[in-house]
């Protein structure tokens, strides 16, 4: 009698536990259930309010690029990030007296001060849209706060910091930026381009050609390579110079005439000439890729002789230099090709050969 | 910038993916006048180019998803009715290489992104003179 009440008294127990870990998984299922109803209503709406504040600005920030409306709505502060979205877009996209135009409606509208409060909450993604955006307005008045986030770990917030600087105050600006662009690896040379050409090539060239002379030279072949990109002839006496010192860094050099093959002096050919025999074939390869955009007709043999060098890269750049003088024929390097004495020197001509034959069909194509 | 009313309906076919400045363009450009016919893509852009009528001038962005601004080029130069119609290219930041491509391909100019609005108007006016 015992043990069955027993029994019956365990079975109710389980029963209650079952009862209660089913309305605990129904409890929690309806929860989710309400929770995903819940934020999807939510993100439409907030979609919803986005898309019709795109709506209402998107145009008139295209309005104001020829004249600003008379009035203009204000910004709900929800709306703030947007806002500053949607003009950053814009002012990437124009250049000239269309982007005061812009800064006249951020000023109007007070997203400056906004700006400048972003700048200040350390939140990555809001000091990024501050940053571009003090920038675009030339806001002087947080030019210490962009210095000291140059200096930021993260590579992304200092560039843009940097290239908010060049933006606001470009003389000022170069001579403090060039030591971190000498140091800074993480940054990416694209970025640094782009940052350098705003700040102008000449502007720039000749204080990045400064500081190659006296940089260590995996630095010194760095900024080299930023100087080709740049092209500014202000800098080839410096770099000529460079290239008459004693003990140069292999890097270096190759750093220079790439530099040379650039900036396409002809003044240049003699010290392009003198590394084409150089025992470090990486050089080689640069002083043959050089000679390729300054090169004569009389450059042809010494580019022909490459074409037997042990390295892939200096026979075929020696190939592609020799295709891009302005005395080479389809016809003349087809000649060439048919005297090699090497498989391997041929067949690095034949990519050279099958180009000007694409070229020319390319260009009868139009006619036809 | 305010524009006279024209006789002629001009009409311009853009294609450019970025959206935000597609929607730039096409604001500046319907206020210089044009109708302007817009392809996000290099393979719509091919599709529309195959199917209509050509237009007053045509504004090509180089870097396309699909088919890029030099394979359209081609194309618009290939096709009879379109092969004689102004091509300007955008082409983002000054690659050399790109815009001497573009024009050894038969470009008639191009523009490097970001542009300026004033520079671009009077480009394209440029060319509706010639053609008119």
């Amino acid at each position: 009698m015992d043990a069955g009440w027993t029994g019956t008294s365990a079975f109710g127990s389980m029963a209650q536990v079952g009862w209660i870990v089913t309305i605990t998984i129904h409890a929690f299922i309806l929860l989710l259930v309400l929770w995903i109803i819940v934020s999807r209503v939510m993100r439409r709406s907030t979609e919803r309010r986005r898309r019709s504040m795109v709506a209402v600005w998107r145009p008139l920030l295209a309005e104001s690029l020829a004249e600003a409306p008379a009035t203009l709505p204000s910004v709900h502060p929800r709306d703030h990030v947007l806002f500053l979205y949607l003009w950053n877009s814009l002012q990437e996209s124009i250049k000239g007296d269309a982007s005061g135009q812009l800064n006249d409606v951020a000023r109007r509208t007070g997203m400056d001060t906004v700006a400048v409060r972003f700048l200040h909450t350390g939140r990555l993604r809001l000091q990024l849209l501050a940053v571009a955006t003090l920038g675009h307005l030339k806001e002087v008045s947080v030019w210490e706060e962009l210095v000291r986030l140059a200096h930021a770990h993260n590579a992304f917030l200092a560039i843009e910091a940097a290239r908010a600087m060049v933006r606001i105050r470009p003389k000022a600006a170069i001579p403090l930026l060039i030591p971190l662009i000498s140091t800074r690896r993480d940054w990416s040379p694209l970025k640094v381009m782009a940052l350098l050409n705003e700040a102008g090539a000449d502007l720039v060239a000749a204080a990045l050609a400064q500081a190659t002379v006296s940089a260590p030279p995996p630095i010194a072949a760095r900024l080299i390579r930023l100087l080709a990109a740049l092209r500014s002839h202000y800098s080839v006496p410096i770099i000529r110079q460079l290239m008459n010192e004693q003990e140069l860094a292999e890097d270096v050099i190759a750093a220079s005439l790439f530099f040379f093959g650039e900036c396409s002096d002809p003044r240049d050919l003699p010290m392009v000439r003198v590394y084409l025999t150089h025992p470090t074939w990486y050089i080689r390869v640069q002083a043959v890729t050089a000679l390729g955009k300054i090169g004569l007709e009389e450059d042809e043999a010494r580019l022909i002789g490459l074409l037997g060098d042990s390295y892939w890269w200096v026979r075929y750049r020696a190939a592609e230099a020799l295709s891009n003088l302005p005395s080479m024929t389809e016809a003349k390097l087809a000649e060439v090709q048919a005297t090699l004495s090497t498989i391997e020197s041929q067949e690095v001509v034949t990519p050279f050969l099958a180009k000007f034959r694409a070229t020319k069909t390319a260009t009868a194509l139009p006619a036809a | 910038m305010t524009t006279a009313p024209r006789a002629e309906k001009l009409t311009l076919f853009l294609a450019e993916d970025e959206e935000g400045t597609a929607i730039l363009l096409k604001f500046l450009l319907a206020r210089g006048g044009y109708t302007v016919v817009h392809a996000a893509d290099g393979q719509q852009a091919q599709t529309m180019i195959d199917q209509m009528p050509p237009p007053t001038l045509v504004l090509l962005d180089i870097m396309l998803p699909y088919l890029n601004g030099l394979q359209l080029l081609a194309h618009i130069r290939q096709k009879a009715e379109w092969k004689h119609v102004p091509v300007i290219m955008l082409t983002a930041d000054s690659n050399e290489r790109d815009i001497e491509q573009a024009l050894a391909a038969g470009a008639n100019d191009y523009m490097v992104k970001p542009f300026n609005p004033r520079e671009l108007t009077a480009r394209l006016q440029r060319f509706v003179k010639v053609a008119s």
